[in-house]
């Protein structure tokens, strides 16, 4: 057993309004500079859609992730031969257009235009090549709220029927906030030539090292949710960083910590790394299982002592005990990898959504036999577009979630009300009465130290406003070109 | 005067250069050690540009070192007509490959306004450069016959007295000028490599061959 600690995040779905409030407070503190104006470590999709970069779920193009071959994991790229062989060009890069050309406007336009007959505006241009854009014609966002569905929301390869986006009757939506999963068997890793990309023991936070990367850019796009960049400037990747140095100081996370839904909970899992590939071989709709499987109690002795002799420290150990990613992850088992068929063993996890009900036709608002609270079958967001998204496939496990969800408000309905409520509801998704608070506090109104439970490692010592807008890292020397 | 500039100021300079810059590169900023790649904003032409490039010049430079390193078996090898046949002929194909090449990449520097930010001064003199060295070796390859022959002959003993510092360039004074700017070329392109994003030349991923696929970095370990 090699126990190793794991910062991650968890995703509540069920509370994102897609508000953009983390991809914007990301952006501030980390790419807001030159070659990293398209990046955005943290964004928020609309399900379905294509997402940011288009089609990225789609790996008949870019090629991520890994693939079972003969009892082994293999990159679904290129292996370390065919590598070499296409430095130079690297096939399955995705270019600008696949995210999109990030503009600004020329604002002194409105107060230095001449005198005229018209309003002078403020003309887009090109943040890349610096030339003036006639008709923008992509953003990180641009399908937002299903906007334009019948190009974008049509294309999400997790949707079996393409009409529901057509249907106002039975069309669904929901959003889908994503960082770089710092995953536990990361593709970017192993495809890196330069071997620049690593993921720190102590905390798993996967990392670009600047001064080692060459800017092969393999990493781009075996990451399977192509959460490396390519910056056009430096010549080199860049990734989200976990916002490590506001973990290591206990912080949360810039992109957590401005949450208004309070969505996310970052804490800490220990897990066995021995055995990450083994979990990775089984087929498609266990993984989920297997993912679980991977993660160890906190409570048990023997793990604490393992974990001890791996360099673990007791604030991590009781940052573990507490965590309430563990809880959500494991022991209520509510929240689930994205795309686990992809085999990098992601450690952001997401809770799937309920959604309203079909209200089509005669069976309008069709209700469970408890009343008020619907069906599954009846919920607009197909079981099986949920567990395309985030279980492998396996809709089992997308209802049980669901059914504890559901189960949770009855209860919580049922006790506002002062109602009786029939212990079999609860029994049934597999919760009990005090489990239930947990659950429900966790979902509602847990404040922000009990959401977020992160043990420090060392303190930071620079000025936070000297890293802004520099070259990212705290790394404060040039890369090239005009500041 | 202009002998003695090309083949010993010249070629000291620029190893001195190359021995001294790089590692104060490597040492100061290892934040520019990139090859720039442009491919994210441009990839069609960089195609058709960047792999005839690199696959049709690698072999041939190939072909110059191991003339310098074992000039013995080259001579061998080249004894046998049909071998020196076929060695130029492949030989002048890769070259005129590279030169296409590098021809579609300056072509696409001045054609992508795309790629108009990411130009510097730097890409411009590499590009004429790499694209005169190329014209001057497809040149040199086909109306100075058998040159990976007297290469051997003449160029190869030159190099190896400048090893030894006794540079005897009377082995390269009397060919025409323009194997000497295809000798300076060389050179200048030597001094230019740390100074500019050549510097990709001096490193090559093999490391990464025996490596398992998972790289952990432990602040305590």
């Amino acid at each position: 057993m090699d126990v190793r600690a794991q910062l991650v995040m968890v995703f509540n779905l069920d509370k994102c309004i897609g508000c953009h409030t983390c991809s914007i407070s990301c952006k501030n503190i980390w790419t807001d500079r030159k070659g990293a104006e398209y990046m955005w470590w943290n964004n928020v999709e609309t399900k379905p859609g294509v997402g940011y970069p288009k089609k990225w779920e789609n790996q008949t193009i870019f090629k991520g992730g890994w693939l079972r071959e003969n009892g082994k994991l293999k990159l679904r790229a290129l292996g370390k031969g065919p590598t070499l062989f296409n430095m130079f060009f690297q096939p399955n890069m995705p270019k600008l257009d696949d995210y999109y050309e990030p503009f600004d406007f020329d604002y002194s336009n409105l107060y230095k235009a001449p005198p005229g007959s018209d309003q002078p505006v403020a003309e887009a241009f090109s943040q890349v090549s610096g030339e003036r854009i006639e008709k923008i014609t992509g953003g990180p966002n641009w399908d937002d709220d299903l906007s334009g569905s019948q190009v974008y929301a049509v294309e999400d390869s997790n949707l079996e029927d393409r009409t529901l986006v057509e249907d106002y009757g039975r069309m669904f939506m929901h959003y889908l906030p994503r960082i770089c999963n710092h995953c536990l068997n990361p593709a970017c890793v192993a495809s890196c030539p330069s071997r620049a990309i690593y993921k720190r023991g102590e905390d798993g936070v996967v990392l670009v090292d600047q001064e080692v990367c060459k800017g092969w850019r393999f990493c781009t796009s075996a990451c399977p949710y192509k959460k490396v960049y390519f910056n056009w400037q430096s010549g080199k990747a860049e990734k989200c960083i976990f916002c490590f140095p506001r973990t290591e100081t206990g912080q949360c996370n810039a992109c957590a910590h401005s949450c208004v839904g309070r969505i996310r909970h970052v804490g800490v899992l220990l897990y066995d790394a021995d055995r990450v590939e083994e979990a990775l071989l089984k087929p498609d709709d266990q993984l989920v299982a297997a993912h679980r499987d991977v993660i160890l109690d906190p409570h048990d002795p023997a793990v604490r002592e393992a974990a001890r002799k791996n360099g673990v420290s007791d604030q991590w150990l009781e940052a573990a005990e507490k965590s309430p990613v563990y809880a959500l992850v494991k022991e209520f088992a509510v929240a689930l990898p994205l795309h686990p068929e992809f085999r990098t063993m992601p450690m952001a996890y997401y809770i799937p959504s309920l959604s309203p009900v079909i209200s089509s036709g005669g069976d309008l608002h069709e209700l469970a036999d408890h009343g008020t609270f619907p069906l599954l079958e009846k919920m607009r967001a197909p079981i099986s577009f949920l567990a395309s998204l985030l279980s492998g496939g396996n809709q089992e496990i997308i209802a049980d979630i669901l059914r504890k969800q559901i189960a949770l408000r009855l209860f919580k309905r049922a006790g506002n009300l002062g109602q009786p409520i029939e212990e079999s509801i609860l029994k049934n998704a597999g919760l009990d009465e005090a489990g239930a608070d947990r659950l429900y506090r966790l979902f509602t109104i847990a404040p922000y130290r009990e959401r977020n439970i992160i043990p420090t490692q060392q303190r930071e010592e620079q000025d936070s406003y000297q890293r802004k807008g520099a070259s990212g890292f705290g790394i404060l020397k040039k890369t090239r070109g005009p500041k | 005067m202009l002998n003695s500039f090309i083949f010993i100021v010249m070629p000291y300079t620029a190893l001195a250069l190359l021995i001294f810059v790089t590692p104060y590169r490597f040492y100061s900023n290892r934040l520019t050690w990139s090859a720039y790649s442009t491919q994210f904003l441009e990839r069609n032409v960089l195609f058709w540009g960047i792999n005839p490039w690199h696959y049709g010049i690698l072999p041939v430079l190939a072909a110059h070192f191991i003339g310098v390193v074992a000039p013995g078996p080259m001579k061998a090898f080249l004894g046998n007509q049909s071998r020196l046949i076929i060695f130029e002929s492949v030989g002048l194909a890769l070259g005129l490959f590279a030169l296409f090449g590098c021809l579609a990449l300056l072509l696409r520097r001045v054609n992508t306004p795309l790629l108009k930010r990411v130009t510097f001064a730097s890409d411009w003199v590499l590009l004429f450069l790499l694209v005169a060295q190329a014209l001057s070796g497809v040149y040199i390859s086909t109306f100075m016959r058998w040159g990976s022959q007297w290469y051997l002959h003449t160029a190869v003993p030159y190099l190896w007295s400048l090893a030894t510092f006794t540079p005897q360039i009377e082995y390269m004074t009397d060919f025409p000028l323009i194997l000497k700017l295809h000798a300076a070329g060389a050179f200048l392109i030597v001094a230019l490599l740390p100074f500019t994003k050549l510097v990709h030349l001096l490193y090559v991923p093999v490391r990464f061959l025996m490596d398992p696929p998972i790289l952990y970095r432990w602040r305590s370990k």
